[in-house]
């Protein structure tokens, strides 16, 4: 997935960054209002993570300003403010979960999960690709009952088809899924991970449109 | 020590001004009759003595020339006669004609010698209990003297008295209804301020309209909503401190829990990766502490009622909902009125620390296996069981969870501070004491059973949030 972090303390923000990214997530950290509407503007997130008291303003203004602008990107709230009224705050403001500092990463990944899942319109963390059964909370995939093991790459690419089933999905969607900014990406890096996943799930399970992308079967 | 409570036991309640100025009015209005009509009868007594004694003169003057012609024709000038009546009559007024040795010569028909002056004097005087005019005639050799009993006119003047006060035993009562309706009326705006204050809550700081009050009060109202006025901006200095207090804390504990979970990931099993889930279990601990120090600060130091009543069952939905993510292995059941909701003057915030608390307690307490008997420490039974929550459509809040039973003196020692029922659980023993911190802040009730309602074992926590007024 393609993740914006709005995190403006340092070293919260550097381990979250960190452990997302080691989940095969491409993350993009900006510790301002500022610099997150700068990224807004030319990118598409498919999860935003934001903190709400900022340096330059309120993350529940922002929050407003994205749903007023018609946004449907799913939002998790990260904050110190634990109050329950703060809390319908941002639910009414249109964030999809809240998490309150401190929290455990292992609970950040999980609340990430279902909120993707909930998205994609399956709430179910146990989906059937065809012969392949894959469970998105524990990221086990397995064919028959035989494990199948995945890098994080190819776990988020995975997810990024799962996401979207049977919508053809261009080379460069799955770069901006798999990679943040500034991120060196080779011009054959997709095709690359496309080969294996195609060698681990089987050849059938992913279909290449030829110029345009590729899909996965329904789920 | 013991004169202060001595003072303290024999405190009066405050008197009230209107009854007070009430019952003041009317003895002052009673007082004043009073006077007026001791005046009224010192005049009257004085106006019919004057009116008595002329009569009496006058008596006196009209039968003294009747008298003389009467004795000058008798043959014997000494002998004395006695007047008869025509008829049978009450006479107030009798007299004596005496010669100038003192024999009486004519009397009337009732007249007792006895009752007279024994010297034959002129003009008024008085015994005891009679008032006497006399005057002389023929050269001073016949003189008369009419009496008159003075209980003749001690009657009249209270007979007048008696009809001037019996007006008063009627008037006193509607003097005193009157003088009540009045002060009544009269401090009407005091009274509708006293309303206002006794009828918010002890959370509406808000300032208390003065309009239309007495100068004598409005001086009082306008301190006092300088006084709420400060009072209002310290509690929110003091909440704002409270949540900034908390995010500074939170973050750099998060920072901390967070890199040491990272670092957990990155080192292979072994002493130091021991020793990471030691310090992290231990940021977990200074996390949990500086929580519940803050929660207690909070339900210590007031703000825990609000001016908008909010609905406490859609908030209980949403806090159990949390406590079943953030507990995904404990079984939380919620029992809630259907299409209902109730709405409370408690604080949100303040609801959701105290209900976070309770479960807490019940998540910590009733999902321990077999814990031994020490003192104070409680043995839990099997683990799982389920924690049973329960709000009815009057307020009541029931939060069950499994535990052996607590006896008695334990339950009553569980409010205080840092007092655990079991010491093998992990906690504080602060978790309570935040609970009746902010139960009594708020006029609810709370109440500690075990074994619970309807159980053999078990503990139950019971809060009546319909007290809050």
């Amino acid at each position: 997935m393609r993740i914006l972090l709005l995190e403006d303390a340092e070293g919260l923000g550097e381990v979250i960054h960190d452990q997302i990214t080691d989940e095969g997530h491409a993350v993009d950290w900006v510790q301002s209002i500022s610099h997150a509407q700068a990224s807004l503007r030319t990118t598409r997130y498919d999860l935003i993570l934001l903190d709400l008291i900022l340096p330059d303003g309120s993350g529940i203004d922002l929050l407003k300003k994205i749903r007023h602008a018609g946004e449907t990107v799913p939002v998790i709230i990260l904050t110190a403010k634990d109050q329950i009224s703060d809390r319908i705050n941002g639910l009414n403001a249109g964030a999809d979960d809240y998490l309150v500092k401190p929290f455990d990463l292992s609970e950040l990944s999980a609340r990430i999960a279902a909120v993707s899942r909930r998205y994609a319109g399956n709430p179910n963390p146990i989906i059937n690709i065809g012969t392949l059964e894959v469970d998105l909370t524990k990221h086990i995939i397995s064919r028959e009952g035989a494990a199948i093991n995945l890098t994080a790459r190819e776990w988020a690419l995975l997810e990024a088809f799962i996401q979207r089933p049977g919508i053809l999905l261009s080379k460069s969607q799955l770069e901006d899924h798999l990679y943040a900014f500034g991120a060196e990406v080779e011009s054959n890096t997709i095709e690359v991970y496309i080969s294996r996943l195609r060698k681990k799930l089987g050849k059938d399970q992913l279909e290449t449109v030829r110029g345009l992308g590729y899909r996965m079967g329904s789920v | 020590m013991n004169s202060q409570k001595i003072i303290s036991t024999q405190k009066k309640s405050p008197k009230s001004l209107q009854k007070t100025l009430g019952i003041g009015l009317t003895i002052g209005m009673t007082l004043l009759w009073m006077f007026a009509l001791a005046g009224a009868v010192y005049v009257s007594q004085n106006k019919l003595n004057e009116l008595f004694d002329s009569a009496l003169a006058e008596t006196a003057q009209r039968i003294m020339p009747l008298a003389v012609v009467e004795i000058i024709n008798r043959e014997d000038l000494t002998q004395a006669q006695q007047v008869m009546a025509f008829k049978a009559h009450n006479e107030p007024l009798v007299y004596i004609v005496r010669n100038n040795l003192g024999q009486i010569l004519l009397q009337s028909h009732n007249a007792d010698p006895a009752i007279f002056n024994q010297t034959l004097l002129k003009g008024f005087n008085s015994s005891a209990t009679h008032r006497f005019y006399g005057v002389s005639a023929v050269q001073d050799t016949l003189h008369i003297e009419v009496a008159e009993p003075l209980t003749q006119r001690r009657d009249a003047i209270i007979e007048m008295a008696v009809t001037l006060l019996w007006p008063l035993v009627f008037l006193i009562p509607f003097c005193f209804i009157g003088s009540w309706a009045f002060v009544h009326y009269s401090l009407r705006h005091v009274l509708a301020y006293r309303d206002e204050i006794e009828s918010r809550g002890s959370s509406d700081l808000s300032l208390i309209k003065t309009e239309s009050l007495p100068a004598e009060i409005f001086t009082i109202s306008e301190s006092v909503n300088r006084l709420l006025d400060r009072l209002r901006r310290a509690l929110e200095s003091e909440r704002s401190f409270t949540a900034n207090s908390a995010h500074e804390l939170r973050t750099p504990i998060a920072t901390a829990l967070a890199q040491i979970q990272r670092l957990q990931q990155e080192v292979s099993a072994g002493p130091t990766q021991d020793r990471m889930i030691k310090l992290e279990s231990t940021i977990r601990g200074l996390s949990n502490l500086s929580e519940k120090l803050m929660q207690l600060a909070k339900a210590e130091g007031g703000g825990l009622l609000s001016n908008e009543p909010c609905d406490l069952i859609s908030l209980l939905k949403l806090i159990t909902n949390d406590a079943q993510r953030s507990h995904p292995e404990t079984v939380i059941i919620l029992a809630l009125p259907k299409n209902k909701e109730y709405r409370s003057a408690i604080d949100p915030d303040a609801f959701a620390i105290l209900i976070r608390n309770l479960l807490d307690n019940a998540i910590k307490h009733g999902a321990i296996q077999n814990g031994a008997i020490q003192n104070r420490v409680i043995k839990h039974t099997e683990k799982d069981q389920p924690i049973e929550i329960s709000f009815s459509a009057n307020g009541l809040l029931t939060i069950v969870n499994d535990a052996s039973v607590i006896p008695a003196e334990i339950l009553t020692q569980l409010r205080q501070r840092f007092v655990r029922s079991n010491v093998s659980a992990q906690g504080m023993g602060l978790g309570l004491a935040i609970a009746d911190a902010i139960v009594s802040g708020t006029g609810a009730t709370m109440t500690f059973n075990s074994p619970a309602t309807g159980r053999v074992d078990g503990f139950e926590v019971s809060v009546d949030f319909s007290t809050i007024n």
